[in-house]
């Protein structure tokens, strides 16, 4: 198989879990996830001699970095908007709104939140895009070992943090999880 | 107690199976962006090929491009295009007489009248970056004509070429730098032989156009995340959505009278499109111009205007227009960001 023709496969095996990987981190509508995942895969194109065998660790490694430029301009975007008036996106209107109180998962991401943001990533791609430690190593461009153990130091933290939330909502609502 | 890993998993905000970012076949837009990237290295190899041709050719090239490269030749035809201006002088059709026009031709349609895989269409877009030192907005003229056949066999071609300025050098869009070409030229062609269909195709390509608006409605918020409309304030929000993925569909598809029926009674059932009169396109077609002026979601700039035709309620084109100036993408009021023109 040509390498174009490896890079084909991929995008077309790959092309949603990308833009899955991209929507969980960018709360941004879609058209702004459409474009950053079309710049994931235009980098990958570029760097099409590098794809390994098992691509989708690697294309999540590429929109990672994407992500961060991304990010970095969103600021610039929305500082723009905020000059120009009252703008839905200067005011975050049309961004994904955070999982509504009353959910059972709502809690979990306020855990989340409060990690520090190595933690929360590893964490992330454990359970959202559902990496072995091997994949975790590929994405995060360390050895297997340093993954496990990033791994094993992110649960542990994210366990003492929703014992703590658990505890913080009991106390507040006596108990029924609806502070 | 659930593992902290289980909980999470359970709280995943965009699972794998529903949803917008769900799995499944490549969308016209995904798709597109992959032949984008694939047919580039193509044409690089071609341009590599006809380089080493073109030694022999030279000196007949320079005699050609004499005589050709007039003043009308010398500059590319980067200005963006006025906007459409319509003219509400006549009495103005609706929305809903035009869907009555169209569902009466439907009517009368036979077995052979569409509809009909693959599209062409002129399309001009611009091309606009942010930041302090961004470049001014830059133009990108193409058209389009892709057909497939009963049999899956079937053919691309993209040429750059703006309709507004015959002749004339065109930006193209290389990989993410601006290059000219020459009228005309050809940035992509391909031939697929026979039982090719299926491997080109997205979900969107494989789905028979609906003739009943509301089923055409509900395919394109499952195919492009268009939002299903329910006639309220909420649904004239979605009609810059809505456009975009009758845009998407419409390259995959031209639509017979059927379709077409279907087409216009949608719009004429989404509130948020009114008759703004009369226009004559860019390929010089009469039409009817229905405008929405209201929320576009992030930057509430622009203004939508979807042409059809008088007679028979065909889409003819769609066009998006800035409504406010945007400093930082060196935009001004009044300028045309994208316009499309349909052909059957």
């Amino acid at each position: 198989m040509s390498t174009d023709d490896a890079f084909a496969e991929a995008y077309r095996a790959h092309y949603w879990a990308v833009s899955r990987f991209v929507a969980r981190r960018l709360d941004a509508p879609a058209h702004e996830v459409e474009e950053v995942v079309a710049d994931v895969f235009s980098i990958a194109w570029r760097r099409r001699t590098e794809l390994p065998d098992a691509p989708l660790p690697w294309l999540y490694g590429v929109a990672r970095n994407c992500l961060a430029n991304t990010v970095r301009g969103l600021g610039r975007y929305r500082r723009l908007l905020h000059r120009l008036g009252n703008h839905e996106a200067a005011h975050g209107r049309q961004t994904v709104q955070s999982p509504d109180a009353e959910r059972p998962g709502s809690w979990v991401h306020e855990a989340l939140d409060r990690l520090p943001a190595g933690d929360q990533e590893v964490l992330r791609l454990t359970a959202w895009e559902e990496l072995t430690v091997e994949e975790l190593a590929v994405v995060l461009g360390c050895g297997r070992s340093a993954a496990a153990m990033r791994l094993h130091r992110a649960r542990r933290r994210l366990r003492a943090e929703i014992d703590r939330t658990r505890t913080t909502v009991s106390v507040r609502g006596g108990g029924d999880g609806h502070a | 107690m659930r593992d902290e890993l289980e909980l999470l998993r359970a709280a995943n905000p965009v699972p794998a199976d529903d949803g917008r970012w769900r799995d499944r076949p490549l969308d016209a837009t995904a798709q597109r962006a992959l032949n984008r990237l694939l047919h580039s290295t193509r044409t690089r190899r071609a341009r590599r090929r006809l380089v080493l041709r073109a030694e022999a050719a030279v000196l007949a090239l320079v005699a050609v491009l004499a005589f050709t490269l007039t003043d009308a030749g010398s500059s590319p035809a980067v200005a963006a295009p006025s906007a459409l201006v319509p003219h509400a002088g006549r009495p103005v059709p609706s929305l809903d007489g035009l869907a009555r026009i169209a569902e009466a031709l439907a009517r009368t349609a036979g077995p052979q009248d569409g509809p009909r895989r693959g599209s062409h269409l002129q399309s001009w877009s611009l091309s606009m970056g942010t930041g302090p030192d961004t470049a001014s907005p830059v133009a990108v003229p193409e058209e389009r004509i892709t057909r497939w056949n009963a049999d899956g066999s079937g053919s691309e071609l993209v040429v750059a070429t703006d309709p507004q300025h015959p002749g004339r050098p065109v930006i193209h869009d290389d990989e993410g730098r601006w290059r000219t070409v020459s009228d005309g030229k050809v940035l992509h062609r391909a031939a697929y032989p026979a039982g090719s269909g299926a491997r080109h195709d997205g979900l969107a390509a494989r789905t028979r156009p609906p003739t009943d608006p509301t089923a055409l409605r509900a395919l394109l918020a499952s195919l492009y995340g268009a939002a299903d409309g329910d006639g309220g304030d909420a649904d004239a929000a979605a009609v810059p959505q809505l456009l975009m993925a009758l845009s998407s569909f419409r390259q995959e598809w031209t639509p017979g009278p059927r379709e077409t029926a279907a087409i216009v009674r949608m719009l004429a059932d989404t509130k948020g499109l009114r008759p703004a009169g009369a226009v004559t396109d860019r390929l010089g077609r009469r039409g009817q111009a229905f405008v929405h002026d209201g929320p576009d979601g992030a930057m509430d700039a622009t203004r939508q205007m979807v042409i059809l035709d008088p007679r028979t309620g065909q889409l003819l084109g769609t066009e998006i227009t800035f409504t406010k100036d945007l400093p930082d993408f060196r935009i001004t009021a009044g300028e045309v960001m994208s316009y499309e023109a349909w052909m059957p």
